[in-house]
């Protein structure tokens, strides 16, 4: 294939979302029809355009069949309708990465399957908690402070730190918590069964559940019905607990499941 | 719905340019440099060369040594981005299945995973096969254990079809507008519904309003067929599809209409 017919399949190949994305006129509109029908000075007044440009990008629009004019109102076909609210998504998705820009951008995401990063909206609300210079311990101790308050937690736990098995050893002895599911590999669960401490408190407890998988994990995941919250590795393999990622609604805790249920 | 200035540009950023996504691409599967990224997509040097460096200097991709690493927020931005592409193609490619069809009971989670579809195949009706729609749905139901589905109208072949699987000690799960119900579920041979019913074998959900959504959910394959917009069901096309994301997402719509029947 000649540079030339390369770039002719390329442009192809991307038409589509090429010409709804980089004409901020068309996204606009759909994102505005999408709310609802609008008439054009309902159309006029929220995106603050003159008429002749929004009669032309309504125009298009219908040409290639996402929005239709029913009386004087424009509303989304259902070719509209599937593909805005994908674009939503896009947007979405979009946004949740961008407001916790140096959590997802610092750490190495191999380890999240693919369909579960193209959900990652549903963390739009979570949270970036970070250590600082002065307070080095934070995202620790935010973490300590919400996993204490939970009757049920399900841990992913990808590393072996008795830091963080002596506070579940306390939870454990304590009335709040009654269940504690955790999933390791084989390789953290012989470190576990090599200490008497761990084996008497942890595997030995009623309360404490523990599933053995035999693949290496990359993400620290803790979820109940309240919260979930995430940590994760460094691209050079080195765990990283001075960024934490939480968050208390219902979506996020959704994805966590999504999350748990890939490995 | 808004879209804010900054993810505006970083969306138009990448979708302006089909070289620097395939670019993107190649960088998501391997770490790579210009001549090797020139190779694996034969666009010429010189783009290749210049779109790097305009990822770099935007923060898109990093130069460790002498190779370029995509970034991982990028690598989420260009997997939802592409999970977008893969949604607009979705709908083109089954145009007729989608167009001018009624989507309101399809809720919105599952048309944002609308993508998981896309091993999915159009079957439709031809003038010497007119009933090409019903019999590959009807020799699913008779190759399958297990049946969920959603019948918003009675085919006379149902009720037999529904006592085959029984008969074979199978279980049937399915949602019926009220108005069907009785003639569906008394057209089961008595003995073989009562003795299905007290084995927990037979559960039949009635809708209280108008279903507007064809779905079966067998062993192997799930279907969807559509109602247009003209409130007529659409009993030339169905969308098919045996693969595992398919099937969950069917699952998923299936318990989605299953919550609003009110029992």
């Amino acid at each position: 294939m000649s540079a030339v017919e390369t770039k002719k399949e390329l442009s192809k190949e991307f038409s589509g979302i090429k010409y709804i994305l980089t004409s901020g006129m068309r996204s606009k509109l759909l994102l505005a029809i999408y709310d609802g029908p609008k008439n054009l000075d309902e159309l006029r007044n929220e995106l603050k355009k003159p008429s002749a440009t929004i009669l032309h990008g309504l125009k298009e629009l219908e040409s290639i069949n996402l929005i239709r004019k029913v009386q004087k109102y424009y509303e989304l076909t259902s070719n509209g309708f599937l593909l805005t609210t994908n674009m939503v998504k896009l947007i979405e998705n979009w946004y949740a990465i961008n407001k916790n820009k140096l959590f997802w951008n610092s750490h190495d995401l191999d380890g999240i399957p693919d369909d579960v990063l193209k959900d990652i909206y549903l963390l739009k609300n979570a949270e970036y908690v970070a250590s600082t210079t002065s307070d080095l311990s934070n995202a620790f101790n935010t973490y300590i402070k919400v996993i204490s308050k939970a009757k049920k937690l399900k841990i992913i736990l990808p590393i072996y730190s008795e830091n963080h098995f002596k506070h579940l050893i306390k939870l454990l002895n304590g009335k709040k918590l009654k269940e504690l599911e955790l999933v390791v590999s084989e390789e953290i669960l012989n470190s576990i069964e090599e200490n008497e401490l761990l084996k008497k408190e942890l595997i030995n407890s009623k309360k404490v559940k523990i599933k053995c998988i035999e693949r290496k994990l990359k993400f620290f995941l803790t979820y109940s019905e309240e919260f979930m919250s995430l940590t994760l590795f460094f691209k050079d393999g080195h765990y990283d607990d001075s960024q934490l990622l939480i968050a208390k609604d219902k979506n996020a805790i959704k994805w966590a499941k999504t999350l748990e249920k890939s490995i | 719905m808004n879209i804010t200035d900054n993810i505006d540009n970083d969306i138009k950023f990448l979708a302006k340019s089909e070289i620097r996504l395939k670019i993107l691409g190649e960088l998501d599967k391997r770490p790579n440099n210009v001549r090797g990224i020139v190779k694996k997509t034969n666009i010429a040097y010189s783009s290749v060369s210049s779109n790097i460096g305009k990822l770099e200097s935007n923060n898109y991709i990093s130069k460790v040594e002498n190779k370029y690493y995509i970034n991982p927020m990028t690598q989420v931005y260009f997997k939802t981005l592409m999970d977008f592409k893969n949604s607009v193609e979705l709908v083109n490619n089954y145009d007729a299945f989608w167009n001018k069809h009624n989507l309101n009971q399809l809720s919105i989670t599952s048309i944002k995973r609308i993508t998981d579809l896309k091993n999915s195949e159009l079957i439709e009706t031809t003038p010497i096969d007119i009933y090409k729609t019903h019999n590959t749905i009807k020799n699913q139901i008779m190759d399958s254990k297990n049946v969920k589905a959603i019948f918003p109208y009675l085919h006379p072949e149902y009720p037999k079809l529904i006592e085959g699987v029984l008969k074979n000690n199978g279980t049937v799960e399915l949602i019926v507008p009220e108005s069907i119900f009785k003639e569906l579920i008394f057209r089961v041979n008595d003995d073989v519904r009562k003795k299905a019913v007290r084995h927990k074998k037979l559960n039949v959900y009635r809708f209280k309003n108008d279903l507007n959504l064809y779905l079966t959910i067998c062993d192997e394959n799930m279907s969807l067929g559509l109602f247009k917009n003209d409130g007529s069901f659409d009993q030339n096309r169905v969308l098919v599809a045996n693969d595992t994301k398919s099937h969950n997402w069917a699952q998923e719509l299936f318990n989605h209409v299953k919550k609003q029947v009110k029992s």
